[in-house]
């Protein structure tokens, strides 16, 4: 080990890596004794170069950024090592020193620009905040030197941009003036957590492209931190991957990828959702209509009796279309896809299916038409179940497991009252869980298992239909993948067709036989999954395709 | 801040002062029992009942009654005092100011103690003078005002060292000093229970907007610690602040009606009282509606400031 201190040592006398982290480790303080959060970590950022930093959820990837910020809670105990900023030590800074390196020898970019950003504050100021601050401009000056760096992210009117405040730009447009931010000083190193995971998918790609004309433009040296390897194979240099505090492989991105030596990085390659590797069950050979969707529409915001009648024109205009005019049928046994950003109306299509949303327009269930909300049936709500994506909010905590999943087979008295508990173990069984689980909180769970949880309560009510919102989006990678080959196993054994509504094409390209694809509230296209390449696809369904990730190591292996 | 906000706000304010004319004129007409015999009391003479009456038009019909009432209110014209034969506007008027006068104070005085201390219990969380000002708060909200009231009378009042005079009032026009040493008291008194809970309202407030993302972001960019506080954190804690300020006014004008009574404050509160006891029916009606508008305004003021505060509350 003092050897190779003593290298890296040389190392850094001899080009001064941007950042080198040496033997350091890091544990937290609880209630519990020491948890060990970070173990003997080596990482080294050579000047100009990009190292991605790539490991789930509690892997302590987010911690490694803390350290390097010196921007740790209370109850962090460092236990020995380097961070070195340039060649200079950074443990030794005392906190107003660090407060003078931050934003300008080194700086940030955030997961989620909507909370990043201060709502109170014009954008204009949060950028000429950190250069006043840093290189003692005037008001004026930082104004001015705002706007260019603002205008070299990409924003078209940055002049007009500076005035507006958080909730008055896009996602993609905040994140840009993160970014702006972040590379106002030209600081040495910049870090990047997460920063297109609360982003878009078409949004994400721009900010990534954005990330790699910048870089080189200003040959910043970046630490990239994702939990997603085939989005980390785009833009780093060299990646570690990160364990449970323990780097467990290190190397050239292609390399990695390509020629995975850890069992656990080979564990979440393999995890990563392939679009050509079809898992989906076998679909029905002779496809009969189960639910007909005929002119389905749902107006968000109606205007208030005063707005009507003091200012009629403005109350039309209140409110907006969550999805308008959409038809299309989902078949008996089938997974349909249904894809489209946040906003895109996918979620409120969920909503009309189950019931939870007054709608326009007829559904039709076997040949029964339903006009409104209100004349969803008892048995239809049965026969059409759904599981969302948050299991911590759709699972009622003071309750415990075998309660959850008991309440609709008692509401639909699916089986008599003394085999409840006999189902119970069965359906735990079903979602691979073990019987004991039903004496548990949800609390005592992990978010998988919360989702199985709500997967079992959902086919409890032995449905012919069960709607997925969004049910991997929370989840690690390779927990991700073992729900969706869950939700095939339970389909292949019930029968039920499947709506799988998602953001994520590569995932649903695995899983689904037909694809539906809404933007701004209508049905844009609509295709059997083999199609998905096909000339006359809808241009926004070309786009979202183009912008998705590329996961095939092979396809990485070139690009490096 | 858009017009259209402004507006609404306002229609809606005259809406609820409306309603309340209504209900004070209900509450104090239209109930049981005839407004002449409260007055004259049991034994009064048949014929005296019936003059009473007609002076005080009670021979008409209810909404006559109250039609020509609300038409008097919008001419500035009240009635005049059964009791006092002053007309009502003249007697409430000079209650309503020295009421405003000792409302005013404690209010101010609250604000600007009760704010920063907020801030400081939620800068220093956990430490011991977070603890301190937290039991002094609940000290403060569970003591009602009579208790306070007396508390500060034996301690500050007391014959023996008469720090200051344990009641009356003095006009700020006639003796600024003298003003002063009346106010202490019982600005102290309403005051206390109000800086109780304005300052756990801003402690809490604070500590959110301390841990949430963008101070977190505002730190790593490597802004002072000063800036970080005053510009990013502070601003964004009073908004909800100023809302329960404006929900204690409401409590201030309750308060107020015990405070004056102790310390003989003559205010809108004595007034009420007073005309309570001798069913000074239009001087009861008037003190309502001015306590009401009061309210009502008040609320309307804290909306504005809430919106100049945070930018997103202004196209609600």
């Amino acid at each position: 080990m003092t050897l190779q201190t003593m290298s890296q040592d040389v190392i850094a006398t001899a080009e001064k890596p941007a950042l080198s982290i040496i033997d350091y480790s890091l544990s937290y303080k609880t209630a519990n004794g020491l948890i060990s959060a970070l173990k003997n970590i080596d990482l080294t950022i050579p000047k100009g170069k990009t190292v991605g930093l790539v490991g789930e959820s509690g892997s302590g990837k987010s911690s490694m950024a803390w350290s390097v910020m010196r921007y740790l809670p209370p109850n962090a105990v460092e236990t020995g090592g380097a961070i070195r900023l340039a060649g200079e030590e950074l443990l030794d800074q005392t906190p107003f020193q660090m407060a003078d390196i931050r934003g300008r020898r080194m700086s940030m970019v955030f997961q989620d620009p909507s909370t990043s950003l201060n709502p109170t504050i014009r954008l204009g100021e949060q950028i000429a905040e950190v250069l006043m601050r840093h290189r003692g401009l005037t008001k004026a000056q930082a104004w001015a030197e705002a706007e260019v760096a603002l205008a070299r992210t990409g924003i078209t009117r940055p002049k007009e941009m500076l005035q507006r405040f958080p909730h008055e730009a896009s996602g993609g447009e905040k994140q840009r003036v993160v970014i702006a931010t972040a590379f106002a000083c030209e600081p040495e190193l910049i870090i990047f957590d997460e920063p297109t995971t609360a982003l878009d998918i078409l949004t994400a790609r721009q900010i990534l492209d954005l990330f790699n004309q910048l870089r080189d433009e200003t040959n910043v040296s970046a630490l990239y931190i994702s939990h997603d390897l085939g989005l980390v194979s785009r833009v780093v240099d060299e990646v570690s991957v990160l364990h449970k505090g323990v780097i467990v492989e290190r190397g050239l991105v292609g390399e990695v990828f390509a020629k995975p030596s850890a069992p656990y990085t080979k564990q979440l390659i393999g995890a990563v959702p392939n679009p050509d590797r079809w898992i989906g069950v076998d679909a029905p050979t002779d496809p009969k209509t189960l639910i007909k969707l005929d002119g389905i529409g749902v107006h968000y915001g109606a205007p208030s009796k005063i707005q009507k009648m003091f200012w009629p024109e403005d109350a039309e205009k209140v409110g907006f279309w969550g999805a308008k005019d959409v038809n299309f049928e989902v078949r008996k046994g089938e997974l349909l896809g249904v894809v489209g950003e946040s906003g895109s109306g996918k979620s409120t299509i969920a909503k009309v299916l189950v019931g939870l949303q007054d709608f326009q327009g007829n559904l039709e269930i076997e040949g029964k038409t339903i006009g409104s909300r209100k004349a969803i049936d008892r048995a239809y709500r049965r026969r059409v179940q759904i599981v969302f994506q948050h299991p911590d909010a759709s699972l009622n905590p003071r309750q415990k497991i075998g309660r959850i999943i008991a309440r609709p087979l008692k509401l639909y008295g699916v089986v008599p009252r003394e085999k409840i508990k006999a189902r119970i173990a069965e359906l735990l069984e079903m979602v691979r869980l073990p019987a004991e689980y039903a004496d548990r909180y949800p609390h005592q769970l992990s978010g998988g298992e919360k989702q199985r949880v709500a997967i079992a309560r959902a086919f409890a009510a032995e449905p012919e239909l069960v709607i997925c919102d969004e049910v991997t989006a929370a989840l690690d990678v390779s927990v991700q993948a073992a729900v969706a080959e869950l939700l095939v196993k339970l389909q292949k054994d019930t029968g039920a067709a499947c709506v799988f509504i998602t953001h994520d094409l590569n995932l649903i390209r695995q899983l689904a036989h037909r694809i539906a694809v809404m933007h701004h509230g209508k049905l844009v296209d609509f295709f059997d999954r083999p199609d998905a390449r096909s000339q006359d696809r809808d241009p926004y369904t070309k786009a979202l395709l183009d912008a998705v990730p590329v996961h095939t190591p092979v396809e990485a292996f070139e690009i490096a | 801040m858009s017009w259209g906000y402004f507006i609404r706000r306002l229609l809606a304010v005259f809406l609820v002062l409306a309603i309340v004319t209504f209900a004070v004129f209900a509450i104090t007409t239209m109930l049981p029992g005839n407004a002449a015999i409260m007055i004259l009391g049991e034994y009064a003479t048949p014929d005296a009942v019936a003059a009473l009456e007609k002076q005080l038009h009670l021979d008409q019909p209810w909404y006559a009654q109250y039609l020509s009432w609300v038409a008097g209110i919008l001419h500035g014209d009240f009635g005049t005092s059964l009791r006092l034969s002053l007309p009502v506007t003249q007697v409430v008027g000079e209650a309503f100011v020295n009421s405003a006068m000792l409302g005013a104070t404690a209010l101010v005085a609250v604000t600007i103690t009760a704010i920063p201390l907020g801030a400081l219990a939620a800068l220093k969380r956990g430490t011991g003078m977070d603890l301190g000002l937290g039991l002094f708060s609940y000290l403060g909200t569970a003591l009602p005002e009579f208790v306070t009231a007396t508390l500060l009378l034996v301690f500050f009042a007391a014959p023996q060292h008469g720090l200051f005079p344990a009641g009356g009032f003095v006009a700020p026009w006639e003796d600024l000093g003298g003003f002063g040493a009346h106010v202490v008291l019982p600005a102290a008194t309403l005051g206390l229970v109000l800086m109780a809970h304005i300052s756990r309202q801003v402690r809490s407030e604070m500590s959110e907007v301390l841990s949430s993302d963008y101070i977190r972001a505002a730190r790593l960019k490597g802004l002072t610690e000063r800036r970080v506080i005053r510009r990013h954190a502070l601003p964004n804690s009073l908004a909800p602040a100023i809302a329960v300020i404006s929900l204690d006014i409401g409590y201030l004008l309750g308060g107020i009606i015990v405070v004056e009574e102790i310390f003989a404050w003559p205010g809108l509160g004595r007034l009420l009282i007073y005309a309570l006891e001798n069913r000074d029916l239009p001087v009861i009606q008037a003190v309502t509606l001015l306590l009401a508008a009061v309210y009502a305004l008040s609320n309307l003021l804290s909306d504005i400031v809430i919106a100049l505060l945070d930018p997103r509350v202004r196209y609600a």
